[in-house]
């Protein structure tokens, strides 16, 4: 039977590619949405460079929700599972960001209601807290025990990491509305505060003597390691690969500021407020 | 047995587990184990002999006598609930002193003799601990033992176009403490840390 969206099937995991039309069709919606903004960036002057990080985010996208990480994630392997937590929320938006923050900036709204709701949102505080909430509310054990094995489940997930990391992101990349005091340093205090929400969630899975996730833990075995060996695998992911994610940018923050151009790092979008 | 399906029936193992935590509590006044399904009346050890894996007679009743002993049915071609069976429980008992260690037995005896040959089942069970007991005998040898447990026999499912089939057994592994009897068994979904939970407990259910 088809499935829409990769969630946790209880069988045994096979190498033959299955077929996912709601991943499908959710970066075909990605893809169109940066495809318009971009070539609106791409009239404003935009680098080049930064199109091409951002088709790398949506292929990103696509290749951690669609068989065979998808699937792995959703049934199989915490590890999997780790990749797609990082690649969603760490690496994902920033890159989705840089591409189309201009004309982004453009497209919003400078009243109303739903500029109110992106002037809150995007408040540093308010939008480190919205993602440690998701960060850590999305690997509670029972959390994710009882939203894996649905598609929805699985899907809501995935959706909350991105929505997620789009947030916490925001204010660093997009700036908008500007917000003075919101300085480069204090971006990488920000950054690095950030930190603390993965680095915490893969200390616990790194030091637990026994798998936290009962879907992982019952699901058919993986033939290469075992449910606790998957999970301090997660664990090494998660801290690794998001701490080289998010220190990578803060040293490529610091030597801007510190050289100089504090002003690269800096928004380009126009201020708003 | 579906992985999915013994996931679901993990709420209803929890909802159990009270009934068998209250009436070991109440019964032996001994530490009671807090997962698993309690078996009431208890169930006696008992007595069979089937073929191991060195081609020599084991006699269960007498040779796990007053040893914490782990009875799973199962095959070593089981796609999902065996090898996760096994694994957890092997998992938990090396995490235990070695004098803890030395008083359990594991036993598995297999539902699919003509595939499960000696070598085959001892390479299988090796992957877990190599102190672990695989046992053969007919098929029905092996159905009357399983009544006498009250478990319903195996059923060979159908073979697929490349020969492969199933086999449905029983996904549950019966602990049997040093009083000889089965006081709670334990379904598919048990975790790794309910046997943690339990098995020191269940070592010391029947000694003084």
């Amino acid at each position: 039977m088809m499935q829409w969206w990769c969630s946790a099937s209880g069988r045994p995991w096979t190498w033959e590619p299955q077929y996912y039309p709601g991943v499908w069709a959710m970066v075909a919606v990605l893809a169109i949405a940066f495809h318009v903004l971009a070539r609106r960036a791409r009239a404003m002057g935009e680098r080049r460079l930064v199109f091409w990080a951002g088709w790398s985010a949506v292929g990103l996208v696509w290749q951690v929700l669609d068989w065979p990480v998808g699937p792995l994630a959703a049934g199989y392997l915490a590890s999997a599972h780790a990749v797609q937590f990082v690649s969603l929320a760490l690496v994902a938006p920033p890159l989705l960001l840089l591409a189309v923050r201009r004309p982004l900036a453009e497209a919003l709204p400078d009243t109303g209601r739903a500029w109110r709701v992106l002037r809150c949102v995007t408040q540093p505080v308010i939008a480190g807290g919205l993602f440690t909430l998701v960060a850590v509310a999305t690997h509670v054990p029972a959390v994710i025990d009882a939203l894996m094995p649905t598609q929805v489940g699985a899907f809501a997930i995935d959706a909350a990491w991105l929505a997620g990391g789009v947030v916490l992101w925001w204010p660093v990349v997009a700036g908008v509305p500007a917000r003075g005091w919101f300085s480069v340093p204090v971006r990488m205090l920000y950054l690095f505060l950030s930190t603390l929400v993965h680095t915490g969630i893969a200390m616990v899975m790194l030091v637990r003597d026994f798998p936290m996730y009962g879907i992982y833990e019952l699901a058919p075995p993986w033939p290469a390691w075992s449910p606790l060996e998957d999970q301090r695998l997660a664990g090494g992911v998660m801290e690794l690969a998001g701490a080289a994610v998010i220190f990578g940018i803060i040293t490529v923050m610091f030597f801007r500021w510190t050289g100089g151009v504090a002003g690269e790092g800096a928004p380009a979008a126009p201020p708003r407020d | 047995m579906d992985v999915a399906i013994s996931i679901s029936l993990m709420p209803l193992t929890r909802l159990l587990v009270p009934c068998a935590a209250v009436w070991l509590a109440a019964s032996c006044g001994e530490p009671a184990p807090r997962h698993g399904v309690a078996l009431e009346p208890a169930l006696p050890r008992p007595s069979f002999t089937l073929t191991d894996t060195r081609g020599a007679p084991f006699a269960f009743g007498r040779e796990t006598r007053g040893r914490l002993t782990f009875l799973f049915f199962g095959y070593t071609n089981c796609p999902d609930v065996c090898p996760v069976h096994v694994a957890n429980v092997a998992t938990v008992l090396h995490t235990l002193p070695f004098a803890d260690q030395r008083q359990a037995r594991f036993v598995f005896v297999t539902t699919d003799p003509s595939r499960d040959s000696p070598d085959v089942l001892r390479r299988w069970l090796d992957h877990f601990d190599t102190s672990f007991i695989g046992l053969r005998g007919d098929e029905a040898e092996v159905a009357r033992i399983m009544g006498t447990i009250g478990l319903p026999p195996a059923v060979r499912g159908v073979a697929g176009r490349d020969g492969r089939y199933e086999v449905g057994h029983p996904a549950t592994v019966i602990v049997f403490t040093a009083d000889d009897s089965a006081h709670v068994l334990y379904p598919f979904g048990t975790r790794q840390m309910d046997w943690a939970e339990d098995i020191p407990r269940l070592l010391r259910v029947g000694r003084p």
